[in-house]
């Protein structure tokens, strides 16, 4: 669904990329996670791919167009959620999305099925001025979807959000990647990339320094530890155990043996620390 | 369609904002000041001053010559008031002036101390001769004091004047046309500033508020093109400039000026203004950036002006400034025989401009839209 090769962008028109010899590919129904801190280059590589940048250097294709010479038909394939809300204030939430569902050459969803999908319903006739943030970026997270996008990029698409509304939104994302659409996701929220990609790029400084599934990023670079808590003495004691090293495999065992446990449980490496291991960089 | 939905929603969008309602309010205020404030023609008379401290016999002799170039060939007492009291004046009224021959010395000097007003003192010397004393105050020109000097020296340059003036080519500025009212000639500036300019700078505000609320970012993903959001902006500025110039125009001139003409007009020449402002801000993040360049704009676009107020002073430089073509244009469209070839012609000018302008304006907001 997307082919990058060595795509590099300069904001200053010099060797000082923004995006430094950036290539990956996307299948079709994948849900790829491109995560990196801020300044990264996510947004430069998300908005090359949607034509909101100019290609300067590489090779391109989103949804079997090639960047080079985008073509409006493009965009009937593809929706976008930007971070920032940006709709228009004076116009209502049902206006917003009436008025976009017009700009396609595609069957358009209902904008009243959108709104209340997104838990907006009673609320489409104010003007989205009138929203609050988390509202007004609801209301672009569903305008994104307005055209059935085969493609779907979406930018922090829980950021701002109460825990239940970002919760109701990633069950949105899983519903349409289980119809077939593919997802590129930006964000620097480790927890939905986690929970939501099939795989993730880790991204720093313009350069992608890895590409692979959490699952496979765990296995590979998470150290398998047990967390074992036990009274001693009437005093409780919490220790950590490797069940790869023999020596600590062992205490474990005699441990087990030898105490009351009262918790005990694996622990894996979450993807903040594993990209943190990787990169030597945060996430923030 | 596309286009059509865009256009719509701008009406629609732009109907809700207060700038709309200002426009139209503003077009309601400069109407109100034309009926109001503006008179239907400038009184260009000037106001003479004068004491004949002279003889009876030369006063009669002032006073009929006076008389003979009165309007009505008589004169009226009538009380004059400089610096805060009432004199007693006789008034005559010529083709060219107003004049006042005040009754004392005194009311002379107030006159020339208190009110600032260029007099007269007429009083005869030792060797019976009229001496003329002009009090002037200092802001007269270097011409008008030769001009005094000749005229009271007939003797010496009488016949030079008299040659000199009768060689002098006369050329009527107005040929076919009925020339018009001085509240009709500030119409045609109206039009122009309040109409096709201010096109400029509208887009300009227009597409600046759209780059920092990222709307343009949330149009630019859609299988809509550019052009389409360019022009349906300009199509709604164009709609408020024809409402505009209605207002202004029809309680004023009616059914004289022809309105074909002038709807053809504001499209193209508003259509090469909104094209011109929106080639200057794809090169602008946002307004303060652009300010600059719009300001050198401003004061280029006013300098017509002073060419219209003044025909005599119209260099070849000057006409090639668009507003001084959209001035004349105007001025044609509501004048009774107006020159509707050079209209005509004007707005295919500037409708082929725009159309250069808005291609080149729409490939850089390709580049820089999102910027």
């Amino acid at each position: 669904m997307i082919k990058v090769k060595n795509l590099y962008h300069s904001y200053s028109n010099d060797e000082n990329y923004a995006v430094d010899d950036v290539s990956f590919e996307i299948s079709k129904g994948e849900i790829f996670g491109f995560l990196g801190p801020s300044g990264a280059g996510k947004s430069t590589t998300q908005n090359i791919l949607t034509g909101l940048l100019q290609l300067q250097k590489g090779e391109v294709e989103v949804a079997g167009y090639d960047v080079k010479h985008i073509k409006n038909k493009m965009f009937n394939k593809i929706g976008m959620s930007f971070e920032q809300s940006n709709v228009y204030n004076k116009m209502s939430g049902l206006e917003n999305l009436e008025f976009y569902g017009k700009l396609f050459d595609v069957d358009t969803r209902n904008p009243m099925e959108l709104i209340k999908m997104v838990g907006l319903d009673g609320k489409e006739n104010i003007k989205a001025g009138k929203y609050s943030k988390g509202m007004k970026h609801r209301l672009t997270f569903a305008r994104s979807m307005i055209n059935n996008p085969e493609l779907w990029f979406l930018d922090e698409p829980t950021t701002g959000l109460d825990p239940a509304i970002a919760s109701n939104i990633k069950d949105i994302i899983k519903e349409e990647n289980n119809k077939g659409v593919t997802i590129f996701l930006t964000t620097h929220n480790m927890y939905i990339a986690d929970e939501l990609c099939d795989r993730v790029a880790f991204i720093v400084d313009g350069k992608i320094r890895l590409i692979d599934s959490p699952k496979e990023l765990k296995l590979k670079y998470g150290e398998k530890l047990v967390e074992v808590e036990y009274l001693r003495e009437g005093k409780p004691i919490k220790e950590s155990y490797s069940t790869v090293v023999e020596e600590e495999k062992n205490q474990l065992i005699k441990v087990i043996k030898e105490n009351n446990i009262q918790t005990m449980h694996t622990k894996e490496a979450t993807l903040e620390e594993i990209f943190i291991k990787v990169t030597g960089r945060g996430l923030v | 369609m596309k286009l059509w939905y865009s256009f719509t929603k701008e009406l629609i969008l732009s109907s809700k904002s207060w700038y709309f309602y200002i426009e139209l309010g503003m077009a309601i205020i400069l109407l109100l000041v034309l009926l109001f404030v503006v008179p239907e023609d400038f009184d260009s008379k000037s106001e003479e001053y004068m004491y004949l401290d002279v003889p009876q016999v030369v006063k009669d002799r002032y006073r009929d010559n006076l008389k003979d170039e009165d309007l009505d060939e008589e004169s009226q007492m009538v009380e004059v008031e400089a610096d805060k009291r009432t004199f007693q004046a006789e008034f005559y009224e010529t083709d060219e002036s107003e004049i006042y021959i005040l009754d004392s010395m005194e009311a002379l000097n107030a006159f020339s101390s208190g009110e600032r007003v260029p007099t007269v003192h007429v009083r005869v010397n030792e060797e019976n001769q009229i001496v003329h004393t002009y009090y002037l105050q200092g802001y007269e020109t270097q011409k008008l004091k030769n001009l005094l000097l000749v005229f009271h020296n007939r003797k010496a340059g009488y016949d030079v004047i008299e040659d000199y003036s009768d060689n002098i080519p006369v050329r009527s500025l107005y040929q076919n046309i009925e020339p018009l009212s001085d509240r009709e000639n500030v119409i045609p500036v109206f039009l122009t500033f309040n109409g096709s300019l201010m096109s400029l700078f509208i887009i300009a505000a227009y597409i600046f508020l759209d780059k920092s609320e990222g709307i343009i970012k949330a149009y630019a993903v859609t299988a809509s093109s550019v052009w389409h959001y360019l022009l349906s902006k300009i199509g709604v500025i164009i709609v408020t400039s024809i409402a505009t110039s209605l207002i202004i125009t029809i309680p004023i001139m009616g059914l004289q000026p022809n309105y074909f003409a002038m709807l053809l007009f504001i499209i193209t020449s508003g259509f090469f203004a909104a094209s011109l402002g929106l080639y200057i801000t794809s090169f602008y993040k946002d307004i303060i950036q652009a300010f600059g360049v719009l300001y050198i704009v401003i004061v280029i676009m006013i300098m017509p002006n002073i060419s219209y107020f003044t025909p005599s002073w119209d260099p070849d430089w000057i006409k090639i400034i668009p507003s001084y073509v959209m001035l004349q244009s105007f001025k044609e469209i509501i004048s009774i025989n107006g020159n509707i070839a050079y209209v005509l012609v004007a707005s295919l000018g500037f409708a082929v401009l725009g159309l250069d302008i808005f291609i080149l304006a729409n490939h850089r907001f390709k580049k820089t839209l999102t910027l």
